[in-house]
This record gives structure tokens, sequence and C-alpha cells, in this order.
């Protein structure tokens, strides 16, 4: 089966506010159409963009899986009305009641996904579909929950945020341990260990090769400043395809 | 005697773009009178981390914000309104009526909105009022349904009714999505109410004429594009000139 990268997640970060762009994968299995997390409000018109761009509309999505409820990963699930939402159980249980500090989780996300079609997944690792399994993958949230693809070549590694960016593994320390340092770092380590290549949660699928990490995807990103009401608008560009780089592990 | 109330920026909109996401950089206020904290607008839930920071770095606990005043309900504006437990939100009630409508939402307006809310203490106001002594609502339609915006002394919090200097400058809705018929005449009269301007997403500037910024910026950016070295890091605003002799 084949893993379609709709949007390849951004590792960004400004002073000003929080990208949140995640990676979003369509994966069509079991003779289902999943989409595999659904981002934050700022890519909704870019994510019904790469749906019809395949030919599809949200209505055609019957299964959601989402990794956790933080909200750059929940904030598009109104799209998805009529479809099954596989969540894992202990992410919609702790979302009942977030701890005070954890601004991550959404204070309505629970109560949104509990008037959903709703399917929880155990804290148990299981293979959900033919060649998909559930990966627990705890401590960026959580009860934080990947899938490790079987594409029949090469198995993929499905980690959300357990892996925030590809300097992740570089580094062999997670980024954004977010909930639970200890358990994110076994997560971190499970993670990479699971499989041949990987989709990272904000950053592009990349192999490790020969010690360094290839990417198997690029971006370009064009912003536009206006100096208004008199000035010209000053126009900047990022794109991995200018400086395709690869790096050596440590 | 009260002291006239006072506006403190916790973030500055922009008028930026990009290609491949919405930006919603828009401005969020804080409204200070004798006693009492109000708060124009929450921003995005992108900003939630950060508006927490820059309250506390104000030394505001968020149980001091007494209202939290939405001049609207887009994605962009009213996702933060949760983080004050003693707040009362004020909104329109046109406005309210329409975030829960689920069938309503729109490009702007996530379906979630009206249930996010009505988690919280509502005032939902009609017609044009003071809300504190010094802050005078008014209703500026069209670029939603129950778009308000707030005259504090000669300042109006203008929300997407004016969304920045660039539409003001132009005397036209240019830079507003999805707005209807009205947006223009709100424009024209939210000009009318004030001599400075904080605009939805632009510094705030002086009507004049000329229009004038009374406020500079300055955004920082890091893209990880190499995971083993160094990031790529846009600087832009007042930072500018340090950051083009190192931007390619």
């Amino acid at each position: 089966m084949k893993i379609d990268l709709l949007i390849p997640g951004l590792p960004a970060k400004t002073d000003h506010f929080l990208f949140g762009i995640c990676s979003l994968l369509l994966l069509r299995v079991a003779g289902r159409t999943i989409l595999f997390d659904t981002g934050p409000f700022r890519i909704r018109p870019m994510l019904i963009a790469a749906l019809n761009a395949r030919g599809l509309v949200p209505e055609d999505i019957d299964t959601v899986f989402l990794t956790h409820l933080h909200w750059d990963h929940v904030e598009n699930l109104d799209l998805f009305a009529h479809a099954e939402i596989l969540a894992p159980r202990v992410e919609f249980e702790y979302a009942a009641s977030p701890r005070p500090n954890d601004w991550g989780t959404p204070p309505y996300a629970h109560e949104i996904l509990r008037d959903m079609n709703v399917t929880l997944l155990p804290d148990e690792e299981q293979e959900l579909f033919s060649g998909v399994r559930t990966l627990l993958l705890p401590g960026h949230s959580a009860g934080l929950q990947g899938l490790v693809i079987d594409t029949g070549e090469e198995r993929a590694v499905l980690a959300s945020d357990a892996l925030w960016s590809a300097r992740d593994a570089v580094r062999g320390v997670p980024d954004v341990a977010f909930f639970d340092p200890a358990k994110a770092q076994a997560s971190l380590d499970r993670a990479l260990a699971a499989g041949d290549v990987f989709y990272p949660g904000h950053d592009r699928p990349f192999r490790l090769q020969d010690g360094s990490v290839v990417y198997l995807a690029q971006y370009r990103y064009h912003l536009s400043f206006p100096f208004q009401p008199f000035g010209q608008d000053l126009e900047l560009e990022i794109s991995t395809e200018r400086s395709a780089k690869t790096a050596t592990l440590s | 005697m009260n002291a006239p109330p006072t506006i403190t920026l916790l973030f500055t909109g922009l008028p930026a773009r990009a290609d491949k996401f919405l930006t919603g950089i828009s401005t969020v206020a804080l409204v200070r009178l004798s006693g009492r904290n109000l708060l124009f607008d929450t921003g995005p839930y992108a900003y939630r981390p950060i508006l927490q920071g820059r309250l506390k770095k104000l030394g505001v606990d968020p149980g001091e914000i007494d209202t939290v005043v939405l001049s609207h309900v887009h994605w962009d504006t009213a996702a933060n309104a949760d983080l004050f437990p003693n707040a009362e939100i004020v909104l329109h009630e046109k406005e309210l009526a329409y975030a829960e409508t689920p069938e309503a939402h729109d490009a702007e307006t996530p379906g979630y909105i009206g249930r996010a809310l009505r988690r919280l203490k509502l005032r939902p106001v009609a017609g044009e009022q003071d809300i504190a002594p010094g802050v005078h609502l008014v209703e500026l339609p069209g670029h939603s349904p129950g778009s308000i915006g707030a005259v504090v002394g000669n300042a109006l919090l203008a929300g997407d009714a004016v969304t920045c200097a660039g539409d003001a400058a132009a005397g036209d809705v240019r830079h507003q999505r999805g707005c209807d018929e009205r947006a223009k005449d709100s424009l024209a009269r939210a000009l009318n109410l004030a001599d400075v301007i904080y605009p939805g997403h632009d510094r705030p500037f002086r009507i004049g004429p000329p229009i004038a910024y009374l406020d500079d910026y300055a955004i920082r950016i890091r893209f990880f594009t190499d995971p083993a070295g160094p990031d790529e890091e846009i600087q832009v605003g007042s930072f500018a000139a340090k950051s083009f002799a190192s931007w390619p």
C-alpha cells in the first residue's frame, strides 16, 4: 500500500505564534480512505485543496486516525463529521480534564470528539488493518499512538510528534517532550527502531542512510510581508529544493 | 476619579501572507482601567502559550481579566477566550447566533466554535454601549455577521472591520476574505470614529492624512531546513537591516 503525503510537516518556529503545521497523510487500505491527523486550522484550505487534487472531498474520508488530541492535530476535525474517528483511549480520557498547565490540548477536544463516531484505541498495540499496526508512543502527550505500515517493501513509521522533526533523529533526543520527558525519550528510541522510513510530526518524511538523514520530499513556502500602506511588499521564499541537504548522525 | 483607559498591545497584527498556510497574525490588546483589565480579542490557538507568557510578563494573572471582547469569532480571534476563568465574554448576539449554527461554518469560522464558547460565561450584546467607563462598543458588521469594535479614548480597536492600513488608505476591503457588502460601509464608519486605529491585522496607525504607523514590528521565523546544521532564519521588521545582510 502507498502512503500519500498530503501536506508535509513544517519544522519552523517563530516568536509570534506556533506554526503547528503537522504531517497529513492519506492511507488507502482495506477499502478505507484514511486521513492521518487533521492539522491546524491554518492549513484548512490547503487540506481541502490537497484532497481535491486527488479527486476527493472531505466527505470521501471515511476514517480519521488521530495520533493525539493537541490543537494542531484536531482543529480540522469538524470537516469529517461523517467519518469514523480512531483515537487513543488514553488521549480521549485525559482530554476530559487536561492538566492546568497543558496548553496543547484544547479544553473542548473531549466534548467535540464525544459527539462524533469515535472508536477508542486501547492502550495496547494491535493490527488495525492488514499491514497497519498501532505503535504506543506516549510522552509528547498522554497517550500518543503512531502507526507502523508494512508497504510490502519496507516498514514506514508514522510517528507523529513522538518524532517532531528529523533533528530528533540526528540528536537522539526529543525536541518537544511536552508531557513526560522520560516516556518521550523511550518513545523516540522505539519509533526510530521500528522501521526503515520515518514520517515525523512536523517534518518531511526521511530515511536514515549510512548515518545520514535523506529527505523523501521537498517543500517551498512563499511569504510576503507588506509594508503598508505605501511601501512595497517584502517577498521571501524558503525552499528546501534550493539547498537539499543531508545530515550526519552524531 | 477614574484614570483614562490605556491600551497595551499583546500581539501586533500583521498583514503577512503565505502561499501554503493562513497566517492569522491578528491583534490582541489589553485595555487597563482603574481596577479592571479587558482583553480585546484573543488570537488564534497558535498564540496560546505566547499570550499566557506575555500577560505574565506584564504582571497580569489570567484571573484578573474581567472582560474579554471578541470582535468576531473567526479562528484567529476567538480561540483563547477560555483562558480567563473570571472573565465575561462579550460578543455580539448575531455573532454568537452565527457561531451556534453549525451549518453556517465558513472558511474562517470553525464548526466547533459555538460549542467551545458555550462553556464560557457569555454576555451577548446588541446595539452600541459602554462596557466600561471610557470603553464604548460599536457595531461594524460585514467582515462577519456581528463584528464589533471598541472606542477607547481617541482610538478604535477595530477588529477586522479595518484589517490593515492598506485597506484604510484604499477605502476598500481588499484584504478581507468572505465579507459581505456592509464591510465597506463599516470600514468607512470605523475611520470616522477615532484618530488612531488598531486594525485586526496590522500595526496601529494614525488616520491622518497621511496615514502614519505608530509602532514598529519585528518577527523572527526559524526554519529547521537542515536537521544537523544551522537553521535558516527570517527576521522582518525592525530587525530588517540586520537580517537582509545574511539573507540570500
